[in-house]
């Protein structure tokens, strides 16, 4: 929405490496990241790269049939989660622009998932569906005479929409805010307008809030594809990848190799999964870096 | 006021980076220490006393770590793969899944030097479990010290047998009838009450070591051959074949005819504890009596009322029992299926002039037994003179008395004695994927013995 | 338009949104507040509420907790040192490449992004093997470094962002003046950040105090981890001691969520800031 002064004159003139130089304290003010990247980003990427090379751990890998598994889980977990959160969002940011003040209250209560640490509410969820004395199952018997609950966690389909349910819960409000914020940046005065039109609200969100945040849907759903790629908790926490290996994925896979004695596997599983990560990641890295025009 | 800003800034930098570098600064010599975290307090109150010892001795700083146990093994296993291990790992999963491994690839210290002079102080089978092939060298030796030993037993409510109408003398001795009962008689008597109870607690979580174990007690009812004593597998011979089959039948049967929880498909290793503790179920098997010794340490824990104390007494000594498996489908005994607890010293350790001395200390009587008993029971002796203590032998404590009587029968040890692979078929729980093939994904058992074969092969042939 | 909508219809959405948002916050509040005999009777309030596992808590007097308030302080001291240094890391970095316009500063910027964008599940075990190599495996310094170079691309990303908004006519005035660059630095840039500098400071501080995985990858003994780290120990108690574990989490959750509250109005604006402006 606002274009930055990309092409605007440098504030020094172009200086050489001299002391007290612009481009002295340039180098001297990135050195630290520049360290901190290369020892901490670099270098260990460039050694597992170098322990990947190894064939042997492929041949293993594509052996292993839970790892056919935790790729398909992990595609199903993308698509699903992915679009059904931002959906849901969407809708969601429509209700929390509306101007009352209660409405304000619950905006507050509503980011409470985003502000509270993931560990202590995944695992309130985890006791709260277990099958026999969880909360819900237990009260569905007290309440409906419902012996044998949903099998929240015990069913391999459930367990890993339950998964889905709990990174939805955990992740929602932070996309209803970048959508609520992206709506309330649509001038007021386009609705007006078109109220005056007589424009259904259907209408007014197919011609005036869908046009103004499609291009920022599209980058939540790219940031949330690469973040929902690396949610280790929200499957780890609550299923442990359980039953029978039947719900992990990617990013809970290197520590059930860790855990099996094969770390090896653990890293060809991640470097497999580059083709994956990689395109998202270049895409998201040209859109991000383009700095300022919407 | 920017002035003020940068002062803050530096001082809150130089106050962070001094509280998180200021850790490992003295100079004292030390030596790092990994071991599981027990279930109970007096399990580590016996641990820290042998280690406050050594250091008043040697005066040399234990690092100690204690893990839950799961997380034992996973650090563990990172920390070997990442060239940093401590200098003595001892958690309660590791000769399941590691050991014999890390002996083959050469992960271990060789310790006969400090075995072979205590080598009497074992009992055979316990130490033989320990003496491991180097797959570079081809050459045996001690890698690892034995420390503590378990196997099967039964543990039930005495109580929730009587309420569902039974008493102890009604539970069969045959194997199919003495699942029936606990399947359908107890189950049922307590159903008609009203209660929403299981008669069983059937471990089937794949990251469950109790799952392996409790599965492999049942192979042995059905006397599945699974490696021979060379440590080739044999399990696709025929008879063989037939066998695990109809072990992995009575196996899942259990959790289709709905007479355990369904979420022991999830269960960890303490999970099957906690669902009995609960009243969840009437009955487990467990490779320890570790359900009956946490009530002995209740009844012993201050931090509790006295209330709460007096009930814990009442369950150890009336309510709860421990008792040995029924007699096998065939009308034999069925064997004590044992699994000897092994500590090590690393090979890439820092400091294994230390680490020797450590486990050498370790190993004395005076200093493993208070160990072992301080477990209450829930591990058995490797030594000559460990189970020969009144402790175990007096018949006193209603538990381990039957502990004592399974060990003193005999034991049998686990495929993986003979081929070290089978530690990484435990770690990926081929038996529990097997079953879980059969009850979630709903295919023949014929079929998921076959793909269990597989595997198996793959991983160990 | 959206204000003509019945009140009646809003309430009608927002009952089954509060109720998702709040059931499993609620649930951990009620499990610890219960005593242990009721931990698993699924009550919808115990019957017998009680505040005696936040005693047992703060006097460390469950076999679970005896490092409850090393840990707590080691959760604290993590969180401090990535929010500060993380800062001190990023605002340098950002002030390099937007104001001084160092050589190569966009690919920089490309670099840290594309760091930020791949999954940190997917970087932790290579990172673990380098915290290895290095030998700081098991200490603290470990996890503070993983967590700067964990939090600092996105911190650049979102300052430098912001620094591109400031007029370059300050930077030139001050040069007219004579000052050099460190001078303008503290006494033009920092100042002006301020904002930024907040929400970016508890970005990485939050992150930090947040963190599991890496936690539980690169430390090991009980008394060095964090308290995330030391509620995970939980599971593998026999006795389900559920209530503890929540009340622990409780006190775990209170200081981020407070943080975020009160700075509430930098967090929304920093953090979306960039998501929604690009």
């Amino acid at each position: 929405m606002s274009v930055t002064t990309l092409g605007s004159a440098p504030a020094y003139a172009p200086g050489r490496s001299r002391p007290g130089g612009r481009a002295y304290w340039g180098a001297l003010m990135l050195a630290p990241y520049l360290l901190v990247f290369l020892g901490l980003v670099l270098y260990p990427v460039a050694y597992g790269l170098y322990l990947g090379l190894d064939t042997q751990s492929y041949r293993k890998l594509f052996q292993d049939p839970i790892f056919y598994r935790t790729a398909v889980n992990t595609i199903l977990f993308l698509t699903i989660a992915v679009n059904l959160k931002l959906a849901i969002a969407l809708a969601l940011s429509g209700f929390f622009v509306v101007d009352r003040a209660w409405v304000r209250v619950l905006l507050v209560l509503f980011i409470l998932p985003w502000a509270v640490p993931s560990i202590p509410t995944i695992l309130s969820f985890r006791v709260m569906l277990n099958p026999e004395n969880g909360m819900i199952n237990q009260q569905l018997f007290r309440l409906f005479g419902i012996f044998d609950g949903p099998p929240w966690l015990t069913d391999p389909r459930l367990a890993f929409a339950s998964a889905i349910m709990v990174h939805i819960w955990k992740s929602l409000p932070f996309w209803t805010l970048i959508l609520v914020t992206g709506r309330l940046a649509i001038a007021k005065d386009l609705y007006e307008a078109a109220s005056v039109d007589g424009a259904s609200r259907w209408q007014q969100f197919r011609h005036i809030t869908w046009p103004s945040l499609a291009n920022l849907y599209l980058t939540s759903t790219i940031l949330s594809m690469i973040w929902t790629l690396g949610d280790f908790n929200s499957v780890y926490l609550l299923t442990g990848g359980g039953p029978a290996d039947q719900t992990q994925v990617l990013a809970t896979l290197g520590i059930r190799y860790m855990r099996n004695n094969s770390l090896d596997l653990g890293i060809a599983s991640i470097i497999v999964a580059m083709p994956l990560v990689l395109p998202l990641v270049f895409v998201m890295v040209k859109r991000l870096s383009k700095g300022g025009e919407a | 006021m920017p002035t003020n800003a940068i002062r803050s800034i530096a001082f809150g930098f130089a106050s962070a980076a001094g509280l998180v570098l200021a850790g490992p600064v003295a100079a004292q010599e030390t030596l790092t220490v990994w071991f599981t975290k027990g279930f109970y307090k007096g399990e580590d109150d016996a641990l820290l006393q042998m280690i406050d010892k050594f250091q008043k001795a040697t005066g040399v700083k234990v690092d100690l770590s204690l893990y839950s146990t799961e997380d034992c093994v996973t650090k563990s296993v990172g920390a070997v793969e990442a060239g940093t291990p401590p200098d003595v790992g001892y958690c309660t999963t590791y000769d399941f899944r590691t050991t014999g491994q890390w002996a083959w690839e050469g992960k271990l210290e060789d310790v006969t030097d400090v075995i072979e002079p205590l080598k009497e102080n074992f009992q055979p089978q316990a130490l033989a479990t320990t003496y491991l092939m180097h797959g570079k060298t081809g050459k045996k030796a001690y890698y690892a010290f034995p420390v503590e030993q378990q196997t099967m037993h039964i543990t039930y409510w005495k109580d929730m047998l009587e309420e569902a109408g039974f008493k102890e003398g009604d539970i069969p001795a045959t194997w199919d009838a003495y699942w029936d009962f606990w399947c359908d008689k107890v189950q049922g008597g307590l159903r008609a009450k009203g209660k929403r109870v299981f008669g069983i607690g059937h471990p089937l979580g794949v990251a469950a070591s109790d799952t392996f174990y409790s599965f492999l007690t049942f192979a042995n009812a059905y006397d599945v051959k699974i490696v021979d004593d060379r440590g080739r597998v044999i399990l696709d011979q025929p008879a063989n074949r037939e066998a695990m089959i109809k072990a992995v039948k009575a196996y899942a049967a259990i959790f289709q005819r709905g007479c355990t929880p369904p979420s022991s498909v999830n269960w960890l290793d303490p999970d099957n504890n906690v669902n009995f503790h609960n009243r969840t179920t009437a009955m487990t098997h467990n490779a320890t009596i570790s359900i009956a010794a946490k009530h002995l340490d209740d009844m012993n824990n201050p931090a509790l009322t006295a209330e709460q104390r007096e009930q814990a007494k009442k369950n150890y000594y009336e309510n709860i029992r421990t008792a040995y498996f029924p007699k096998k489908p065939d009308g034999g005994t069925l064997p004590n299926l044992a699994a000897v607890k092994t500590a090590v010293i690393f090979a890439d350790a820092k400091n294994k002039k230390r680490a020797r001395e450590f486990m050498a200390f370790m190993m004395k009587d005076e200093n493993l037994k208070p160990f072992v008993e301080g477990s209450v029971g829930r591990w058995y002796p490797v030594t000559v003179s460990g189970a020969q203590s009144p402790f175990w032998t007096d018949g006193k404590d209603p538990h381990r008395a039957v502990v004592h009587k399974q060990f003193s029968d005999g034991t049998i040890p686990f495929p993986f004695v003979y081929n070290y692979k089978f530690t990484a078929v435990n770690a990926e729980n081929v038996w529990a994927k097997a079953i879980n093939r059969i009850i979630q994904d709903k295919v023949a058992p014929e079929q998921a013995v076959d793909e269990m074969i597989v595997r198996i092969k793959q991983i160990a042939g | 338009m959206i204000r003509r909508l019945d009140e009646a219809k809003l309430i009608l959405i927002a009952l089954p949104v509060m109720l998702w948002t709040l059931l499993p916050i609620y649930h951990l509040f009620v499990l610890s507040i219960s005593p242990q005999d009721a931990v698993l009777a699924g009550d919808l309030w115990p019957a017998r509420p009680t505040l005696q596992n936040f005693a047992l808590v703060f006097g460390q007097k469950h076999y679970y907790l005896t490092n409850f308030w090393r840990q707590l302080a080691n959760s604290f001291v993590i969180a401090v040192a990535t929010g500060v240094l993380t800062l001190v890391v990023a605002t340098c970095a950002a002030f390099a490449i937007s104001r001084l316009r160092v050589r190569a500063g966009r690919t920089i910027m490309n670099m840290a992004l594309a760091t930020y964008l791949i999954p940190a599940a997917f970087l932790a075990i290579p990172m673990y093997k380098g915290m290895g190599n290095y030998g700081l495996l098991n200490t603290r310094t470990a996890l503070v470094l993983a967590m700067i170079a964990l939090a600092s691309p996105y911190a650049i990303w979102v300052l430098k962002q912001a620094s591109d908004k400031l007029p370059r006519e300050l930077d030139e005035a001050a040069m007219m003046d004579g000052a050099t660059p460190l001078q303008l630095f503290r006494l033009v840039y920092l100042p002006l950040m301020k904002p930024s500098l907040v929400a970016i400071g508890i970005y990485a501080l939050l992150l930090a105090w947040n963190e599991y995985l890496y936690a539980f990858l690169l430390l090991s003994s009980e008394r060095e981890v964090p308290l995330a780290v030391g509620l995970g120990l939980f599971l593998g108690a026999d006795d389900a001691p559920w209530n503890l574990l929540m009340a622990t989490g409780l006190i775990y959750a209170v200081p981020p969520a407070a943080i975020y509250y009160v700075f509430r109005k930098h967090m929304v604006s920093g953090i979306t800031a960039g998501a929604v402006k690009s």
